[in-house]
């Protein structure tokens, strides 16, 4: 309701544009003051950060978009839960579930040179299962799926962490890490001499897809109800809400999976410990800065690839700390935050 | 097509200086730029603060231009190493055995760079890892925790779980049980290398039990386990990478050392010096890049007669006769692999 006040407002007045520019402004003016605060040249760090994000065709295919892929993979997963009602903080558990299952396929040496077509479902599956654990202590119990999702990251994370000191170590058993995948279990790069490989094109037609589910189709209608709210959606429309919250957990988890298999077959070809640095959780900035909407996750995961890949390269050039981006993010989410409730009040005051 | 027959004529020569010389990395003879992967933050006092210790003396000594970042996924590596031989560096030092992956898959692709990784194995005509023998004055530790604990039990506190760590703390326990056959060992390790809430934890769990000496090597993590040390009586901490025996003096043994920044320097030489060789380099007493380093601000806390002993011990490593108990050489790994 609050967003049809706001686009029936003429496009171009002050009252729209003032409060973007002015958070805007403000994430910018705190950015400077934290790298003047740090002692470092603001010229050389927004160089950098430049280059190493826009700078050249290298800097965007092959940092800025090869970061952005989990990163849009899993900003679809929890946008798809929340515009649910869903809250799903387990998407990183779940990205490590379907990590370790599309590796463990790998390693059995099934399918020859189509095991891909048998990895990467079985990462689907597998974030799928991890996800329907919350879902079901949901749906029983009613267990609040925030805490039960974030908890179940770390069982993930642990369950990582056993499984490359075990079953799935690499065959001298000294590294804590698996064996690298062979060529057929590596995702084909989209661009000769360029990182970028297929799973970006994947995260892109997903996103299409949703996006067209959400608009289109019964079942986007069903999930939009019940995110708008579950108890109209189950009076007025006789939506059967448990079993479509169930349902948004599912597919949610189930992208967050393909996000892992995703990783380890297009980059990493090998399942390590620190395989996330917590994609998981920089998604759920990623789905709110688009305001949960598939298409515009295109662009905030580019802009949070860009972001990430940019830090590195002023940490590189200009020895900025990479906590820094850390900061940004932050910055970012507050920024979403408080322009929402600007809109918010504009919306009640009218 | 040139590089495969480089690694090939590299094993042929098991690593000698073949006639390879149009790809071998080339030395300026002047400028070197110098770029340094750590896994965790340089401000933990151990092994990434070591690790950034010794760029700086690179970039002191040797006139180098350095360039330092913090990397956490294997990811970042890869991508990080590209973008270092992309901009010429002359030398990228991946600090863990976790960038030899990294360097496999990079190394090739810019062979006028010389990826380095400290621990790991890998070895391709612009690839060396080195290997720190940190069992050997681990062994040493040991020897002085089991001659001071008066309780009987010791511990060791890591941060994960590295084929490194494991063996460091099994050659710390035979050394313990050399002095005293009685001794009772007891590890733990805390998950991750910066939590170092979470190693307090863990060390006050550990005095719980009775360990009144507990040997950390856990990075920040560990600076918790001198925290809980300070709060405890009579509880000793034996510290481990860098010189950690100002972080906490008054309850601080010693340290069990890698002078990492030696280290740096020998193969910063080595390929300013166009001299570059790709081998694993074994770095261990005898060559005095690893040490026990007593805590010169408690003197009186090790007997006399340990200190004589593991002098003993010590000069015995340095002449390299020195032959680890059959239970802490096999915890260490066959690929001589240190961290």
């Amino acid at each position: 309701m609050t967003t049809r006040a706001a686009t029936t407002s003429t496009l171009f007045s002050w009252k729209r544009l003032l409060p973007p520019l002015l958070v805007s402004a403000v994430v910018v003016g705190v950015i400077v003051v934290v790298i003047v605060a740090g002692h470092h040249d603001i010229i050389e760090s927004f160089s950098a950060f430049g280059r190493g994000s826009f700078g050249s065709a290298y800097a965007f295919w092959s940092a800025t978009l090869v970061r952005a892929t989990p990163l849009t993979l899993l900003g679809l997963a929890v946008a798809l839960a929340f515009r649910s009602g869903v809250m799903n903080i387990g998407a990183e558990g779940q990205f490590l579930a379907g990590a370790s299952a599309a590796t463990a396929v790998v390693l059995t040496g099934v399918g020859g040179g189509m095991v891909l077509v048998i990895a990467l479902p079985a990462a689907v599956l597998a974030g799928a299962l991890w996800a329907a654990i919350a879902g079901w202590l949901k749906r029983e119990f009613g267990v609040l799926e925030v805490i039960s999702s974030l908890m179940l990251n770390f069982v993930a994370q642990y369950l990582v962490s056993y499984l490359v000191r075990g079953p799935l170590q690499e065959p001298t058993h000294v590294y804590p890490q698996t064996e690298t995948f062979g060529p057929a279990a590596q995702l084909p790069l989209l661009i000769s001499g360029q990182r970028l490989h297929l799973g970006y094109a994947i995260a892109v037609l997903l996103a299409l897809i949703l996006w067209w589910m959400f608009r289109a189709t019964a079942v986007g209608f069903r999930l939009r109800a019940v995110g708008a709210g579950a108890a109209a959606a189950a009076s007025a429309g006789q939506v059967m809400v448990p079993r479509v919250l169930f349902t948004a957990f599912l597919l949610s988890g189930a992208i967050a999976g393909l996000a892992g298999g995703v990783e380890v077959t297009g980059v990493t070809y090998a399942l390590y410990e620190g395989i996330s640095p917590g994609f998981g959780y920089t998604a759920i900035a990623v789905a709110l800065l688009a305001r949960l909407n598939p298409l515009a996750i295109i662009g905030t995961g580019i802009f949070f690839g860009a972001l990430e890949a940019g830090a590195a390269a002023m940490q590189r050039d200009a020895g900025v700390p990479f906590q820094f981006v850390a900061v940004v993010e932050a910055l970012v989410v507050l920024g979403v935050i408080a322009l929402d409730w600007t809109r918010e009040r504009g919306a009640t005051r009218r | 097509m040139l590089i495969n027959a480089v690694v090939l004529l590299g094993t042929a020569c098991g690593g000698a200086n073949g006639g390879a010389k149009d790809v071998k990395p080339v030395s300026t003879g002047s400028a070197i730029k110098v770029a340094l992967l750590t896994p965790g933050p340089i401000t933990d006092q151990s092994w990434n603060g070591g690790a950034y210790t010794g760029l700086l003396r690179i970039k002191d000594s040797l006139g180098a231009s350095v360039s330092h970042i913090q990397t956490k996924t294997p990811a970042e590596f890869e991508e990080n190493f590209r973008q270092y031989g992309a901009q010429g560096y002359t030398i990228v030092i991946g600090h863990g055995f976790e960038f030899q992956d990294a360097a496999k898959r990079v190394g090739p692709e810019f062979p006028k760079t010389v990826y380095i990784t400290t621990g790991g194995n890998s070895v391709g005509p612009n690839i060396a890892a080195l290997s720190f023998a940190f069992e050997e004055p681990s062994y040493l530790a040991g020897m002085v925790a089991a001659a001071v604990s008066k309780t009987g039990t010791v511990g060791c506190i890591g941060g994960t779980e590295l084929p490194p760590v494991k063996s460091s703390f099994a050659a710390f326990a035979a050394g313990a049980l050399a002095v005293n056959p009685k001794i009772k060992v007891v590890t733990a390790f805390i998950g991750n290398w910066d939590d170092a809430s979470a190693g307090k934890e863990q060390a006050l769990a550990q005095i719980g039990r009775g360990a009144d000496v507990i040997f950390q090597n856990a990075d920040a993590a560990g600076l918790g386990v001198f925290q809980a040390a300070k709060e405890g009586k009579g509880v000793w901490v034996v510290g481990s990478n860098a010189d950690q025996n100002n972080i906490a003096p008054a309850v601080t043994l010693g340290s069990v050392l890698i002078d990492v920044p030696h280290a740096f320097m020998v193969m910063a030489r080595e390929v300013q010096g166009g001299k570059f060789q790709p081998r694993v380099v074994r770095l261990d007493t005898k060559s005095d890049v690893v040490r026990w380093v007593p805590n010169p601000a408690t003197p009186n806390a090790i007997p006399a007669a340990m200190r004589a002993r593991v002098d003993s011990v010590q000069r015995l490593m340095q002449s390299g006769v020195f032959v680890m108990p059959p239970a802490a050489a096999a915890a260490t790994p066959s690929t001589g692999a240190a961290k």
